[in-house]
């Protein structure tokens, strides 16, 4: 796993330094985009269609559009100027019961684990945790984003998930068509309800599989199997350039001796006729 | 007052100001410096900079200081400035001497020239190598690499004229006869760019990310393309070794140098030892004929 920060939770007067690691990845299956004609992956490149040439990353700054067409220019040091002093520090705020969030605020995992010397207040803090029950909200700065977060308990590592502002998740108002109350007859309940518990169950992870990506695997696995392969043509490269060369150079040879030999001829009194020898291709 | 005069040149009258000014301040060469320079070797810079679209970098107040690219000739401009429309730009063409002193009135300093004249826009007059390292400390792979091109040109009966791009790189010009496309140069210079790339891997790249090309010289075959420019022969450069872009002989190319040996300063005295080495290129153009090796390419590659 590889760290994404260093920082340090800062929890009264006591400091723990943690390292980060994402909790979750993603494993969709990615496909690249190929030329239909011959099967060469895209390249993309940035231009400036002003000065019609590709720019270089160095060569990029940061705009916002403040009405159309018109921008300020943000730099790095502007984004430093202002970004939060608790900076390198999960910070945190309360404790509370985690059945008093609701999933929708959460966001990212990270896994938390000690760093350097903070095995001890890494311990204290897990079991502490770990007795009363209780979660953290803290304050992290990620990318120069502030953010809200729960750090918690899983298994025996603490995480942190970032959480949402109030006001970034959607008022339900906002929903079109939701219906308020509509008369069902009371058998309805009873079956929808019957059904509920037909199906409950204890909720295990490991049941669920991802079926959509694992047919999509069978059917490239079965493509390359059957060899209905897209080979991405060599891009003309140079050692094909590098034997064409010493053809050429022939080849040039051959018309300057033929020129040559011909001028040579022109001033012979009776030419003779030579049977020249012909290079044949068998 | 700051010692402002009124030049007349070839029947022209060119407002001089701020002749005082330092253009190249470490070189105290100031812009009166910079004018005599252009009128001595305007029978050089002219015959190359006559009917093609000009593009110039000016540096009002010096080589340190803000710059831009003009490519519309401004408002305040003379009305006896040749002027060429396209593509909705309206091009300065440097035609003549007085045309030269007030660009360089105007702190133009780097004088950009396209490869096609004015009239024949998508035929360019000759093919053109154009070499630039990525490591600009380290010259020598620039002088080798050009030694390499050169032993492949002669291989295929081709003669060509090295200059230098005044700052870091070499462009081999090739005089053709003006009847080729772009398409068609194009074809020649990137099978002969892949070839010294095949050839010799660790010393070229032709790899349009600079982050990809490590410490190799990148063989810019896309640069020789209509609207592209590159400095005219003997345009300064806005360097502190006031270097200009230098034509040089093969066998100074072997024997090496740096491109900073050339400048505003020792040039005159250059060409009056050595002629215009630019002269095959311009006023005694040789026409040389690609077919036959379009035509292998066009079967074999």
């Amino acid at each position: 796993m590889h760290t994404m920060w260093k920082g340090s939770i800062s929890f009264g007067l006591v400091n723990i330094p943690v390292k980060m690691f994402s909790a979750t990845e993603d494993k969709d299956i990615r496909f690249r985009h190929l030329h239909k004609d011959c099967g060469t992956p895209i390249k993309y490149s940035k231009t400036c269609p002003h000065c019609e040439r590709e720019v270089q990353m160095n060569e990029i700054v940061k705009g916002y559009e403040y009405e159309p067409g018109r921008f300020v220019v943000i730099s790095d040091e502007d984004i430093d100027a202002i970004t939060p002093e608790t900076r390198k520090t999960i910070e945190i705020l309360d404790f509370v019961s985690l059945d008093q969030i609701d999933p929708i605020y959460f966001d990212k995992t990270y896994f938390l684990s000690p760093n350097e010397t903070g095995d001890k207040a890494y311990v204290l803090l897990r079991e502490a945790m770990q007795r009363t029950g209780k979660i953290a909200i803290a304050k992290i700065t990620i990318r120069s984003k502030e953010s809200l977060a729960a750090v918690r308990l899983y298994q025996n590592c603490i995480v942190m998930e970032t959480i949402f502002y109030p006001d970034e998740v959607r008022p339900v108002e906002q929903v079109p068509g939701l219906p308020t109350q509509l008369a069902v007859s009371e058998a309805e309940m009873n079956m929808a309800v019957q059904l509920i518990e037909n199906l409950a169950t204890d909720f295990d992870a490991s049941k669920y599989n991802d079926d959509y990506r694992h047919k999509l695997l069978d059917l490239i696995h079965a493509k390359v199997e059957g060899e209905q392969v897209q080979e991405a043509p060599e891009i003309p490269r140079a050692v094909k350039v590098v034997d064409l060369m010493a053809a050429l150079q022939a080849s040039l040879e051959a018309t300057k001796t033929a020129k040559e030999q011909e001028q040579a001829m022109q001033g012979e009194k009776e030419p003779v006729k030579k049977r020249r020898r012909k290079a044949t291709i068998s | 007052m700051r010692d402002d005069f009124e030049l007349e040149i070839e029947g022209k009258v060119v407002h001089i100001t701020n002749p005082k000014k330092a253009l190249w301040p470490e070189l105290e060469i100031h812009k009166l410096d910079y004018i005599r320079y252009l009128i001595e070797m305007a029978p050089y810079i002219l015959p190359y900079t006559t009917n093609r679209l000009l593009t110039t970098i000016r540096f009002p107040n010096g080589i340190h200081g803000k710059s831009f690219y003009q490519k519309n000739v401004p408002e305040h401009a003379p009305e006896w400035l040749q002027v060429y429309s396209y593509r909705d730009t309206n091009y300065i063409v440097a035609s003549n001497l007085p045309t030269l002193v007030w660009l360089g009135n105007q702190a133009s300093l780097e004088l950009h020239v396209t490869f096609n004249l004015i009239n024949q826009p998508s035929q360019p007059t000759e093919l053109v190598f154009d070499l630039d390292p990525t490591d600009v400390e380290d010259y020598s792979l620039v002088l080798e690499t050009s030694c390499r091109i050169k032993e492949i040109l002669d291989s295929l009966g081709l003669y060509s004229q090295p200059k230098t791009s005044g700052a870091t790189g070499i462009q081999i010009y090739l005089p053709i006869a003006t009847r080729y496309s772009y398409e068609e140069t194009r074809q020649l210079n990137k099978f002969i760019a892949q070839y010294i790339e095949g050839k010799y891997p660790h010393l070229v790249t032709l790899e349009r990310l600079v982050k990809n090309r490590g410490t190799k010289l990148y063989f810019d075959y896309l640069q020789h393309w209509e609207g592209k420019t590159l400095p005219a022969p003997y345009s300064a450069r806005a360097r502190t070794a006031a270097s200009v872009s230098a034509p040089v002989t093969w066998e100074e190319v072997y024997q090496g140098f740096h491109p900073t040996d050339f400048t505003l300063r020792n040039m005159k005295e250059r060409i009056d030892k050595m002629g215009d080495l630019f002269s095959t290129i311009t006023t005694e153009k040789k026409e040389q004929s690609l077919d036959e090796l379009l035509n292998f390419i066009k079967i074999h590659a």
